[in-house]
């Protein structure tokens, strides 16, 4: 059976969060409401990180940019359909602009051929924010639960559930980025994600 | 992977789980994410796959880098929104230009009203500090204050002199403008039945326009800057969002 799972309550930044308390729940009502400085409010309070999440996945920052900018559309129109009871409102503003910007990489980014300059660009790509995905993401003790999951994967599953959320890639940018056949990296992600299933229930 | 290439499947709970798992992770083809939003307002397990999944990865979207908007990304979006809208308004495309709506509409909405009530506030603030800022009261007989509903930092002023026989439009602040979109300057008075074009409006640029053009002017006229197609709105009426609203104020 599946219960509905609590959410997670977790102080991204605590610095920020204990100075200035910013109640998510209550500025999405207020945009329900029409109240457009509720929603200048987040985009000051979260627009940054949102961008960070949307520039990761999309790889260029003027479609970034644009996904931005739909995704407060549509957090502007959609307010009113936000409902407290099935999670809280920072975790939905996130989910609209991530899904924003995976609908424009599904849109906009084909799925890799071997071909040179594809491959160029992909290394480009991958190596332009830095350090691999493993080192950037902090595993701190506050996502002490979701850290403890993805450890019990194994190396090839963790990068793949990695890839794919932060980076948005397919499965065969995945199976390009690991040298790995693409019926593997598909077993991989599949045996992952029940695994972390399992784990986070 | 078997996930969304059936659109009416009797679904597995591990199935849906998977589904919703490859939803939220990305690694869904475009098709695939489509087939799966079309199903969740009538499926309550995806749903709920899909919450869990959201809330459970969350964590790892807060590991990201933020990045730095670019100064003009709110101005954008403030003039992407729709206008002054009922409760519940359909999103639409960026890129669209919005249907014009009945003028009776537009013209009771709330949000339109509370608007010029904040001009009328920001005028009289603007009038108590015009003397320190250089504005000569003598020659300006009606002054308008123009900021963005819901805002109170003035964008745009409008002097009408009548010694000048001439209204003009001096910008506060810069207005950014997306691409293949104008500004355009409206004015009515009570009793008239529709505004009246004043014309298209630079960003950043003043607009003078002959008051022998104009019906004389009154206390408590609306005037605005409605973000349009770029040659101007098509229905000679607004049809795009205000970004810009006051009311005359008569100087003594």
């Amino acid at each position: 059976m599946r219960a509905t799972p609590a959410p997670i309550r977790r102080a991204r930044r605590p610095v920020v969060t204990l100075n200035t308390p910013f109640d998510h729940n209550a500025e999405l009502a207020a945009c329900a409401r029409g109240e457009r400085d509720a929603l200048r409010r987040l985009y000051e309070r979260e627009g940054r990180y949102l961008l960070g999440v949307a520039l990761r996945l999309v790889r260029d920052r003027a479609s970034a940019e644009d996904v931005l900018q739909d995704a407060f559309v549509a957090v502007w129109t959609r307010a009113g359909s936000f409902d407290p009871q099935r999670g809280d409102g920072r975790g939905w503003l996130y989910s609209i602009v991530r899904h924003a910007a995976l609908d424009w990489v599904r849109a906009h980014r084909r799925t890799v051929s071997a071909d040179e300059e594809t491959l160029d660009a992909l290394q480009e790509a991958s190596a332009e924010p830095g350090p691999d995905v493993a080192d950037t993401v902090a595993w701190r003790s506050s996502v002490r639960q979701l850290d403890a999951c993805l450890e019990r994967l194994d190396v090839a599953k963790r990068q793949c559930v990695l890839h794919a959320y932060l980076d948005g890639c397919s499965h065969a940018e995945i199976a390009e980025r690991l040298n790995a056949p693409l019926g593997t990296v598909k077993a991989w992600i599949r045996r992952g994600l029940a695994a972390l299933r399992e784990c986070l229930a | 992977m078997t996930d969304a290439q059936h659109p009416n499947p009797p679904h597995r709970p591990e199935d849906t789980d998977a589904l919703a798992a490859g939803y939220v992770l990305g690694t869904l083809s475009a098709a695939s994410r489509a087939a799966v939003r079309e199903r969740l307002p009538r499926d309550e397990a995806l749903r709920d796959a899909v919450a869990f999944w959201e809330q459970r990865l969350q964590p790892l979207a807060d590991t990201v880098a933020p990045a730095e908007p670019s100064p003009v990304l709110w101005s954008r979006i403030e003039a992407a929104l729709p206008a002054p809208r009922p409760a519940a308004t359909p999103a639409r495309p960026r890129t669209a230009v919005p249907p014009p709506k009945p003028w009776a509409a537009w013209w009771g909405s709330l949000a339109l009203w509370r608007g010029a009530a904040l001009a009328g506030f920001a005028a009289a603030t603007f009038l108590a500090v015009a003397p320190s800022v250089g504005v000569r009261a003598p020659a300006a007989q009606f002054v308008v204050v123009l900021v963005a509903p819901n805002q109170t930092a003035p964008g745009w002023v409008v002097q009408a002199s009548d010694r000048q026989r001439a209204l003009r439009l001096v910008p506060l602040a810069d207005t950014a403008v997306p691409e293949q979109r104008s500004l355009q300057f409206w004015t009515k008075a009570d009793g008239w039945d529709a505004p009246l074009s004043l014309g298209l409006v630079q960003p950043g640029q003043p607009l003078e326009v002959p008051l022998d053009r104009l019906p004389p002017l009154q206390p408590n006229q609306l005037f605005e800057i409605t973000l349009e197609p770029y040659n101007g709105s098509p229905t000679g009426r607004p049809t795009g969002p205000i970004l810009y609203i006051g009311r005359s104020v008569q100087m003594l």
